[in-house]
């Protein structure tokens, strides 16, 4: 059987289960590269450009990762996922990665590139194209697909009840994407923190500092932006100027949401350094989404260098100032 | 009206013509410096990329000149320059500055070109009218000396004489108002530039390709007068892009340009199979072209977290062992220092004339 191997880096947390569906659907084994660890990232880092942005980083070192040891390399290039009347886009580097892939890294294995880009491209064809590479027949092709998008879905309904990924994947797939990553449950949680920010970062322990497990050692429930349905999203969108990036609308969406509820305590957004969009869509959220009475919002920023201890600090303080602004509430004069 | 916005090459002298005809004041801020930079970079968010900061130093700067209208291209686009001006105007207003604001691209048509209403006193139309003329001549004009400059630069006796001549030049057209006047003073200041005493029996200058995102190729503050620079190192300057293709390219009256736009897009498709929204197109091809032309080296020019650029950077040392030609790449931010870029810049011209002896 034709081993495919799959980074378990970026847009793996929202289309692994699909991917993984299809891939074997049509006959391969999937294989995914190993967990994030400081050797995989300084790898990345070594092989990629110096100042773009940390998950492309990890992205290169997960697919130096299985470099040796599948016979295909799967690449995704997500290109626009919503259908809307005006253009759409994810952000340039999802857009380019294949391409920056395969211009700067020697002796990877025969590459199969995936494209998501809803608004030009069916999703059938880019599924076509995939049997085409790897020689399957194109009705099995069909019944994958079909298969997996209901995977897909079942392992969107899980995200959106708020269960972690990798813990959803591992529901949908039964065999799963690896071990269990989710909340600590039973401890004794006195607020609720909402956490912005991309999956990517916020779910893979290494770079987050397991920030998500952090928060509830600290007593504070996390609700994950993935637990706001589509339809509130838009809603929320509909009071701002547009924003041509999918993913970044749901953090302002998400963001906006949180902002005006009142059981949410606090908001944490969480970005990577260098992410172009963030750059702009933070500054957004925080200048025109938070108002005079929002609960307190905070960014962390996380990068390759970022040590756990910092992420501690700011993590224990913010919720210590949720904890002492209630004791001591603010006079209304 | 007082209007203003930044600054972009010598895209000022345009862009001020075309404005003051429509009756607006134009309130020019000084041309970027360190000063304005780090003025933005107060202001601007922590890793956005460069020429938001310096944009928003621009415009930090026209507001204490007394400028009360701040105009700026705006757009949806994968790269960031689209929201600029939305989130530069926020900041703006949040640190406690009153102004209209004018979104090219953003705003309909129609709401720009009525905005002047009031500003003129005759017809609308016919004011529009003459100021696009007053617009392009100037464009033309400017595009003119900036060629004439390169080209007499690295030949030049006195160094800095070309560089002088042209901004006495630029300054003449800019200057003019009728439009006779606009071409008297091109025809003048080209006079000036083609007086200035060169050296023909010197060697065959290196021939450099620059290329990039636009801004970092186009600003000189931004990128220490890197045309300057290489000339008066004695290489020959070849900017993909100029300021004049910047201004026309949305205008589509050139031809010329949109037609290279869309060659430069297939030849980066090898490479570059998607567009990113910036200028990837234009790196990938203008490395390709001067390969081809025979030029001697490339240098790519960007700001630091520049999204497309980064991915032309990625796949850059491909082209360079595809095409064998030395690219250097600089990566601008507000910590750059000019002996920094210098001292990269002469190792590579170093490296290009061993090269070419070799060859």
């Amino acid at each position: 059987m034709v081993t495919v191997g799959v980074p378990r880096a970026l847009s793996y947390y929202r289309y692994f289960p699909l991917w993984k569906a299809l891939l074997e659907g049509i006959g391969a084994e999937v294989v995914l590269s190993r967990r994030t660890a400081k050797g995989l990232l300084e790898h990345g880092v070594r092989h990629c450009v110096d100042d773009i942005c940390v998950p492309v980083k990890l992205y290169y070192g997960h697919v130096l990762d299985l470099k040796d040891r599948v016979d295909r390399l799967f690449l995704s290039r997500v290109v626009s996922v919503e259908k809307a009347d005006s253009e759409t886009y994810t952000c340039p580097k999802l857009i380019g990665l294949p391409d920056m892939i395969k211009g700067s890294l020697e002796g990877l294995p025969p590459i199969l590139e995936f494209v998501v880009d809803v608004q030009n491209r069916s999703l059938k064809s880019s599924v076509r194209k995939l049997a085409r590479d790897l020689d399957a027949p194109a009705p099995l092709a069909r019944k994958a697909l079909a298969r997996s998008l209901s995977v897909q879905s079942l392992y969107e309904e899980e995200l959106l009840r708020g269960v972690y990924p990798e813990q959803a994947m591992e529901k949908v797939l039964a065999n799963g994407g690896g071990g269990p990553m989710g909340p600590e449950t039973g401890a004794f949680f006195d607020m609720n923190i909402a956490l912005v920010g991309h999956e990517y970062l916020i779910h893979d322990p290494f770079i987050s500092h397991d920030l998500p497990r952090k928060l509830a050692r600290l007593g504070a429930n996390t609700i994950l932006m993935s637990q706001v349905p589509k339809d509130v999203l838009d809603q929320e969108l509909a009071r701002y100027p547009e924003i041509s990036w999918s993913y970044e609308k749901e953090l302002l969406g998400a963001a906006s949401h949180f902002l005006r509820r009142p059981d949410i305590d606090g908001v944490m957004l969480v970005i990577g350094f260098a992410c172009g969009p963030d750059s702009i869509v933070g500054e957004i959220i925080s200048r025109e989404v938070r108002r005079p009475d929002s609960p307190p919002l905070t960014t962390l920023v996380l990068d390759e260098h970022t040590g756990e201890a910092g992420v501690s600090t700011r993590v224990e303080a913010f919720v210590d100032l949720i904890r002492r602004a209630r004791r001591h509430p603010r006079k209304v004069s | 009206m007082k209007v203003s916005f930044p600054h972009m090459g010598n895209a000022y002298i345009p862009l001020s013509a075309l404005l003051s005809n429509l009756g607006a004041e134009v309130i020019s801020p000084p041309r970027p410096t360190s000063r304005t930079i780090s003025l933005g970079a107060l202001h601007a968010p922590e890793f956005v990329c460069l020429p938001f900061k310096v944009n928003l130093g621009d415009n930090l700067r026209s507001l204490q000149m007394g400028a009360d209208t701040l105009a700026m291209v705006s757009g949806t686009w994968a790269c960031r320059f689209g929201y600029y001006g939305r989130v530069q105007h926020q900041i703006l207003r949040d640190a406690g500055f009153e102004f209209d604001s004018i979104f090219l691209g953003r705003d309909g048509l129609m709401s720009v070109y009525n905005r002047f209403r009031d500003t003129t006193s005759g017809n609308l139309a016919l004011a529009w009218v003459h100021a696009f003329r007053a617009f392009k001549h100037k464009a033309e004009a400017m595009d003119a000396l900036e060629k004439a400059a390169r080209r007499t630069r690295p030949f030049e006796r006195e160094r800095g004489a070309s560089s002088s001549a042209l901004a006495e030049g630029l300054a003449m057209v800019h200057g003019a108002s009728a439009l006779k006047d606009i071409d008297r003073a091109r025809d003048g200041a080209l006079e000036l530039l083609g007086a200035i005493e060169v050296e023909h029996d010197r060697e065959p200058p290196l021939q450099v390709a620059v290329l990039g995102e636009i801004y970092a190729v186009l600003e000189p503050s931004l990128n220490f007068d890197i045309e300057r620079r290489l000339g008066e190192m004695g290489a020959m300057s070849h900017p993909v892009m100029s300021v004049y293709k910047w201004l026309f390219r949305p205008v589509k009256t050139d031809l010329s340009i949109l037609v290279a736009e869309r060659r430069a897009r297939r030849a980066a498709r090898p490479y570059i199979a998607y567009v990113l929204g910036g200028e990837e197109h234009q790196t990938i091809a203008g490395t390709i072209d001067a390969a081809r032309k025979g030029y001697d080296g490339v240098l790519h020019l960007y700001p630091f977290t520049c999204m497309p650029e980064n991915i032309c950077r990625a796949i850059l040392p491909r082209l360079e062992a595809d095409y064998g030609i030395p690219v250097l790449n600089l990566c601008l931010d507000e910590h750059a220092s000019p002996t920094g870029i210098s001292t990269r810049l002469e190792a590579f011209m170093d490296l290009l004339k061993q090269r070419r002896k070799r060859r």
